[in-house]
């Protein structure tokens, strides 16, 4: 469906973005920012156990504490949930309430919500507030959750398995009958978050004039929260218009509905007046969602001359307490189980996956979903099969990455072209003076430099098909985009994403502007504000550019065809001859028989008398996109080269390397920049990031003296190649790439580690006791 | 209550404060500066920078009783509401910013980095100035683009003192 364009000038050129200024000059405006006459602020009381019965709430501590409050337990709140089930018979069902009832599951879960007049005094009386539990014994690792004799989380659970499921395809028993090596081996990664700088934040706030209910919230996806709240306090979505103002990073955390939101609308109809909730950052790190926390035990299945056959994966994640809305619990394990045949050709597949639940934070989507880990088990083991056939791990993968496109995977997705071997190659040509020096290293003493790569395809912008195979309450993965012009000629785009620092009100104005023949600077970017925007799925799952994008486009090209109609009308030429440019429009190779578009949009919009005869007035048009249904697969090698003092135990990334392929580029600066962001994310979780709990379930790392941030000294310069095969399953020819640079590091970090030290690396963080650990054993082994 | 004197971006104003109120949300509040950002409270991220005397501090680890007849300068004074500092237009041209949340503190860590580099007269290679930035977390950009706008306003500002 890729259509022709006039002259596209600013699609795929280095454009810098035009809502840079408000957040240089400090006018941004984020959730905190916003203030509504006579609202209240909250304190959540929090559970501080991990699992118990909620004995009292001893509240007597409000009744002379000096100032007006008030507050709400799970009992003023009868049974008002966030229902997130997978309509599956192996899935055992269970709701989150909003705040708990009678049974606390994991430290940190709202038990009671207070109420004053401003925010320090609400912290004051929350203080005043004691909870009294009868602690129940914890559900803290994967193999207790898997244990049929430990009690249930929830009522009439047989185990803490939320869900487990199996894919296939080809014959695997075949596969292993064949195989001249079978190699098995278990990984894992650890729990850790996407953890934005500014936290969650909501306010809403009850108009009796008009019946309406307008919620800020610091979210990725109005729409669906939207119509989540309605649907949970039987509140009609005409009179609820959800806001995402300034948003300070998602990475996907805010991608899910939470309790609090749902909550703090509830509140403020019930009390009748605006309620504002900010989180600080404890609260962010111990009871908004985790994630990751996968172990998988892979069997690879190869031929003699090293061709992989077939693969069988038994894929565990620990998701935590609760089941997130809208992917649910089943989202991350289904995610890697769907993606580990990766862009390797083979045809014979089995995956079982599962979802645990323990006394911990849920798990909810962080950029990659599932993916991330997924690719460090996949890409280790390429490596460990490549060591066991005494084969270069590059050339073992050119030998089974696949050329021949479209492909059809094991699991029956349909692969659309990309840069697999290309961008393979490419990478040993970058890399060959690391590798040299790499082995030179080995019969050096006290200093080890190893070389790691990891290769992965990644599936993007996929369409409802996908979505409705999953039976969970996502449905669809829809973007619209609604284009109006003015009477002046200028241009204002509605884009039913939420932007929180990908650029779209600078991409989507360059797309525009190229289908309307203007300039990206005559283009308002609206986002984020149910009200202003078409009903769409948000920002998650990389399809922004490609669906969003391809979404403006069509939309745009609509108002052109218009606008070449009455060109065309008023200047005596075919309107198919007419192209738009730089403002004017003039019959093809004609410049000098010009009429200006701003002329055409009074035409269409105030000179109605100008049209040509039986054409309507109104210059706009609205167009949903939905995606393939199998997505469109972007692809990229990741390769990391590390330096490691093996007296000290000190390890150092001296340099990481992307060549990617995310097909037409709308925008270098912003690709870039998204590609660099997510590496550095992924270098996060291969070497600092660790939730971290105790056999309580005590959370440990609650401030980010605990939770070890990337900072800017540990962090090299990412150099990012590009490679762009365009598909012909979006109407720009992009791919989704918010993602990608989030899933590579892990496996290429630890690739790098096991060579550099010569020895088996199964899980990260590769932090420095890791390390040291890897050192002992390399001098065992040796 | 406490009667303090604050002179913040150029005008001073007596208020008074309850004891405990940090100065990021007398900043955010009573002088409606929202480009000072709370992070995370804890003095670990940088994003609740401003300058207190002239010299970079964490607005969520002082209070504002501690600031009486001190000068403070937020974000908003650096260069206004077009974002003309150098340092501000190299973040733009350099894509040293995503989604913003921690750029004013790190426009406020970095100002007077940038500045006594161009002092210096030398250009500091790129371990400085990630060091320089060493307190100050982004979870968008990993970090390239903001050294390279910090790079990018101290090589501006090394020409023009040429120039003079």
């Amino acid at each position: 469906m890729t259509q022709s364009m006039d002259r596209p000038k600013h699609i795929g050129a280095r454009i810098l973005r035009s809502e840079d200024t408000r957040f240089l000059s400090g006018a941004a405006r984020y959730i905190d920012d916003i203030r509504v006459p006579e609202m209240l602020h909250l304190k959540f009381v929090r559970s501080q156990i991990a699992h118990g019965r909620i004995l009292e709430i001893d509240k007597s501590g409000l009744d002379d504490i000096g100032f007006p409050t008030q507050i709400f337990t799970g009992d003023d709140i009868g049974g008002l949930s966030i229902k997130a089930h997978q309509d599956v018979p192996e899935m055992q069902f269970s709701v989150q309430p909003l705040l708990a009832r009678e049974r606390v599951r994991f430290v940190g879960e709202p038990v009671a919500a207070v109420l004053a007049d401003d925010a320090y005094l609400a912290e004051d009386a929350a203080e005043q507030v004691f909870v009294d539990y009868e602690p129940l014994p914890v559900v803290a690792t994967m193999a207790q959750a898997r244990d049929p004799d430990v009690p249930g989380l929830f009522e009439n659970w047989r185990t803490n398995v939320f869900v487990e499921r199996q894919m296939k395809g080809g014959d695997i028993a075949k596969a292993r009958a064949e195989a001249a090596h079978i190699v098995t081996r278990t990984y894992s990664t650890q729990r850790q978050a996407g953890v934005p700088m500014e936290g969650r934040g909501v306010i809403a706030e009850f108009s009796p004039a008009d019946r309406m209910l307008t919620v800020w919230s610091s979210t990725q996806i109005p729409h669906l929260l939207q119509t989540c709240i309605a649907e949970e306090l039987g509140w009609p979505e005409s009179h609820l218009r959800v806001i995402a103002p300034d948003v300070g990073g998602g990475f996907g955390v805010k991608g899910q509905v939470f309790v609090e939101e749902v909550l703090v609308a509830w509140l403020a109809v019930k009390i009748g007046r605006p309620v504002k909730w900010i989180e600080d950052r404890r609260e962010h790190l111990t009871a908004s969602i985790h994630a990751r926390d996968h172990s998988h035990t892979l069997e690879a299945y190869v031929s003699a001359d090293g061709r992989l056959l077939g693969l069988k994966a038994d894929i565990s994640v620990d998701v935590g307490a609760y089941s997130t809305f809208p992917f649910t619990a089943g989202g991350d394990p289904g995610m890697a189980a769907k993606v580990m045949p990766g862009p390797y050709d083979f045809q014979h597949y089995e995956a079982t996956f599962r979802a645990l639940a323990t006394n911990k934070c849920p798990i909810g989507t962080y950029r990659g979903v599932g993916r991330p880990s997924a690719v460090f088990s996949q890409e280790r083991l390429m490596d460990d099969i490549a060591k066991e056939l005494g084969l270069d791990p590059i050339e073992f993968r050119l030998k089974n990455v696949v050329r021949q496109f479209p492909y059809k995977n094991a699991l029956g997705f349909t692969y659309d072209p990309g840069s697999y071997a290309e961008t393979l190659e490419k990478i040993r040509d970058l890399l060959a003076e690391d590798c040299a020096a790499a082995v030179a290293s080995r019969s050096v003493p006290g200093k080890r430099i190893g070389v790691g790569i990891a290769c992965f395809v990644e599936q993007t912008a996929h369409g409802t098909p996908d979505f409705t195979r999953r039976r969970v309450p996502i449905e669809t993965g829809y973007i619209a985009a609604q284009v109006e012009m003015t009477p002046d000629g200028k241009a204002v785009v509605g884009i039913g994403l939420q932007s929180h620092g990908q650029g779209h009100e600078t991409v989507m104005a360059q797309v525009a502007a190229d289908a309307l023949g203007i300039s990206p600077s005559d283009v308002l970017v609206r986002h984020g504000d149910t009200a202003t925007t078409p009903y769409s799925v948000g920002t998650w799952g990389s399809r922004g550019g490609a669906l969003g994008g391809g979404a403006v486009h069509l939309a745009a090209t609509r108002i052109a065809d218009k606008l070449k109609a009455i060109a065309g009308h008023l200047l005596q030429a075919d309107p198919g001859s007419i192209v738009l440019h730089d403002g004017e429009a003039y019959p093809e190779g004609n410049p000098d028989n010009a009429v200006k578009i701003s002329k055409l949009a009074r035409a269409a919009l105030r000179n109605v008398d100008l049209l040509p005869e039986g054409m309507p007035p109104g210059l706009e048009a609205q167009y949903s996109l939905d995606g393939p249904g199998d997505g469109t697969y972007s692809n990229a090698v990741h390769a990391a080269v590390v330096e490691i003092d093996t007296s000290s135990g000190k390890m150092q990334l001296k340099r990481f390397v992307v060549v990617e392929d995310c097909g037409t580029i709308l925008n270098p600066l912003i690709v870039d920049g998204q590609v660099r962001g997510g590496v550095v994310q992924g270098i996060g979780s291969a070497i600092f990031e660790h939730f971290i709990y105790d056999e309580e379930c005590q959370p440990l790392t609650v401030t980010f003296a605990d939770y070890l941030m990337p900072l800017a000294p540990e962090i090299p310069n990412i150099e990012v190649h590009h490679i762009e095969t365009p598909t012909t399953r979006t109407p720009l020819g992009a791919k989704g790439l918010g993602e990608g640079g989030a899933i590579g590091p892990a496996a290429a970090i630890a690739n790098a580690v096991a060579d550099a030290l010569q020895v088996d690396v199964a899980s990260t963080p590769l932090n420095a006791n890791a390390i040291w650990r890897l050192i002992a054993r390399m001098r065992e082994e040796a | 209550m406490i009667e303090i004197t604050l002179e913040v971006n150029g005008k001073k104003r007596s208020l008074n404060v309850q004891p405990r109120r940090l100065l990021a949300d007398v900043l955010r509040q009573e002088f409606n500066l929202s480009g000072v950002h709370i992070g995370c409270a804890q003095g670990a991220c940088g994003c609740c920078t401003v300058h207190v005397d002239g010299s970079p501090r964490l607005s969520c680890l002082t209070f504002a009783a501690q600031c009486d007849n001190k000068t403070i300068r937020t974000v908003e004074s650096v260069g206004g509401v077009y974002a003309e500092h150098p340092l501000q237009s190299a973040f733009r041209t350099e894509h040293g910013l995503q989604c913003g949340y921690c750029t004013p503190g790190f426009l406020m860590t970095l100002v007077p980095f940038v500045d006594a580099m161009v002092e210096e007269e030398r250009m500091p290679d790129d371990e400085e100035i990630r060091e320089a930035m060493s307190g100050n977390i982004c979870r968008c950009t990993g970090y390239q683009g903001i050294v390279a706008a910090v790079r990018s306003a101290i090589g501006a500002g090394l020409e023009r003192s040429a120039e003079k």
